[in-house]
């Protein structure tokens, strides 16, 4: 489980002048689904490309489960890909595009035809071999897609925005059966998105990519909670990203000193020593007292704002709160709390416990 | 004021219309002319012209016609999809020299091709070259800037996706040329090679230097008999002719699907 499947070693790429992927190193280990994820032109998709073979590294290396793929085609690499516009054969039935693979490694017809229908079954299209492409709909063209790449066993799978063509409902249930299909084949996947909400739903890991370097890689939850920086923090879900202008040290914790405010948030102290030049709150951490008068003794930040914007999201509130000038903090609230629901022009009291404001060196 | 516009932009287009059709449909009630006249009178017909069709002096034509357009057809298309292919495709150096060179052709009338031909032929001593062989080698030259165009416009409509697709799916060039390139652009070639048929079947200027006497092409043989007479057999070979024609359309487009241009594998 614990043997790599494609390691990026120092890779950089540049067209012409412009350096597109900057020294990056990974290692994807087997059975893994890894999203590489990025604003468009960060290099994502310029990295998917030289692991499939359709660029060479301007620098560095990549092997595939140890070989180095140095002049190796994409033919040779075996390799799944599945492209952002499905790239299905227009001429071919939907069983001749997935069989293509196999028929071109001159499978026998048995096998052939036993890889297609499983091919098939695993994304739900038993019945569908003797369609033509344009005959299916997007979603079910999508599974097509994924099907003719899988049918050849790869060892690897790459993915290259297979569903930012299709709408919200199709993605979101596409995403649990990827994931799912990833488990029962056991297959590397490589998903490159520049939607964080896909990467965080269907990864084990998630390498966010920016201006060509790798700018964090961890776990979902990791990079969620503890961002390494103000990019990843403001790309990866919603957040409050305060610009800090000083510190004090107290203990265990930290006091920072927001920029153009009186406000100072107190935070855990960081283990690295680098300079705090940012702060960041998630929304759903600021918690909105009831009351003003309550308090619980614990070692928290108290603020009290205007609420200025109330947005109802359905489940939850999503409220703008300006505790001076120049902060004004987004706070998602539960709309349990409805017997009072906030308005605009209100005074609220927040608090914002240590633990969740982290501090960022960029 | 608008619907008078629209008015004269209908009168304009049956005009053009009209102009195109009606000596077709002269012709059309020429070749059932109940006299050896050429006349026109509906209400008494005779399709006994048709039958003197199917005498030597007609078949031997038309069967050579034929048999120099087929051949024209397939060469050309072999050669236009090869062109078009290194052109267009992959696009290797000086493709667009070449391009030019394999367009030219088109610039120069035929009549000055057809004398260029025979001069040359005579000056190198292949004098025993003319006739069908010179006809094919013309007709191919003829016909070869239709089919390079018709192929380049199908090769750049490509989706190179699908070459990468098939790449990544473990298929060698070869394969990928056989499987997914050529298929695609099959339309394109289809439509070329009806073309290059048509233009070979069709043509005279060039033709008429290459021909050996008594062993001329159907064209040929209807410009030569038109000389001393005009009567409805000529009438009635033009309507063959064109019916033959229109079955040759009919037949490509029914093996490449012209109309199915984008998707390929209408059925």
């Amino acid at each position: 489980m614990n043997s790599i499947d494609i390691e990026l070693v120092s890779v950089s790429k540049s067209f012409g002048t412009i350096s597109v992927v900057k020294d990056i190193s990974l290692q994807i280990p087997k059975g893994e689904f890894v999203s590489i994820l990025g604003p468009s032109g960060c290099g994502k998709t310029t990295t998917l490309n030289m692991i499939a073979g359709f660029n060479q590294p301007s620098l560095g290396d990549i092997r595939i489960r140890g070989r180095s793929q140095g002049r190796v085609p994409p033919e040779r690499r075996n390799i799944g890909l599945v492209f952002q516009n499905y790239a299905l054969f227009p001429h071919m039935t939907v069983a001749d595009n997935v069989g293509f693979g196999l028929r071109m490694k001159g499978a026998a017809r048995s096998e052939i035809e036993s890889g297609v229908a499983s091919a098939l079954r695993s994304v739900h299209l038993e019945n569908y071999g003797a369609r033509y492409p344009r005959e299916l709909s997007g979603g079910q063209q999508q599974r097509v897609a994924l099907a003719r790449a899988i049918a050849p066993r790869p060892s690897v799978l790459l993915l290259d925005e297979p569903l930012s063509n299709l709408d919200l409902k199709l993605r979101e249930a596409m995403r649990l059966e990827l994931k799912e299909l990833q488990q029962q084949l056991g297959m590397t996947f490589v998903y490159v998105t520049h939607d964080q909400e896909e990467a965080m739903a269907m990864s084990d890991r998630i390498v966010v990519m920016w201006q060509g370097v790798i700018a964090q890689q961890g776990s979902p939850a990791s990079i969620y909670r503890h961002p390494a920086s103000s990019f990843v923090a403001d790309f990866i879900g919603k957040s409050n990203i305060l610009k800090v202008v000083g510190t004090s040290e107290q203990e265990a914790n930290i006091d920072l000193r927001l920029s153009g405010s009186a406000t100072s948030l107190r935070a855990k102290r960081p283990q690295h020593s680098q300079q705090v030049r940012f702060c960041c709150v998630r929304p759903e951490d600021i918690v909105v007292l009831s009351d003003s008068g309550e308090a619980d003794g614990r070692d928290v930040n108290r603020l009290s704002g205007t609420v200025r914007r109330v947005v109802n999201l359905g489940p939850s509130l999503e409220l703008a709160v300006e505790i001076d000038p120049n902060v004004l903090l987004t706070v998602l609230a539960r709309s349990a709390l409805s017997a009072s629901l906030p308005a605009v022009g209100d005074v609220v009291a927040l608090s914002i416990a240590p633990d969740d404001v982290q501090v960022l060196p960029e | 004021m608008n619907w008078l516009l629209s008015v004269l932009f209908r009168l304009m287009l049956t005009g053009v219309l009209a102009f195109i059709t009606l000596p077709i449909a002269v012709v059309i009630a020429a070749s059932f002319s109940p006299t050896s006249a050429v006349t026109f009178r509906p209400w008494e017909w005779t399709a006994r012209w048709y039958g003197d069709l199917f005498s030597d002096r007609w078949l031997l034509p038309f069967v050579l016609s034929v048999k120099i357009a087929v051949t024209v057809s397939i060469v050309s298309g072999i050669i236009g999809v090869m062109a078009a292919y290194a052109v267009v495709y992959e696009k290797i150096r000086g493709s667009e020299v070449l391009m030019s060179v394999l367009l030219s052709p088109l610039s120069v009338p035929q009549i000055v091709k057809g004398v260029a031909i025979v001069l040359f032929l005579s000056l190198v001593g292949l004098q025993s070259f003319l006739g069908t062989p010179a006809l094919i080698a013309a007709h191919i030259v003829l016909a070869l800037p239709f089919v390079v165009r018709m192929v380049a416009t199908s090769i750049a409509n490509f989706d190179r996706n699908l070459d990468r697709a098939g790449q990544i799916l473990g298929a060698s060039k070869r394969q990928r040329v056989q499987h997914i390139l050529l298929p695609a652009i099959r339309p394109g070639v289809l439509s070329g090679m009806t073309f290059a048929f048509i233009i070979s079947f069709n043509n005279i200027p060039l033709s008429v230097f290459l021909v050996r006497p008594g062993d001329t092409t159907l064209p040929i043989t209807v410009i030569n008999y038109l000389e001393y007479s005009l009567d409805p057999v000529m009438a009635a070979v033009n309507v063959a002719s064109m019916i033959f024609i229109l079955a040759v359309i009919y037949l490509f487009e029914k093996v490449g699907g012209f109309s199915a241009q984008l998707y390929g594998g209408s059925k």
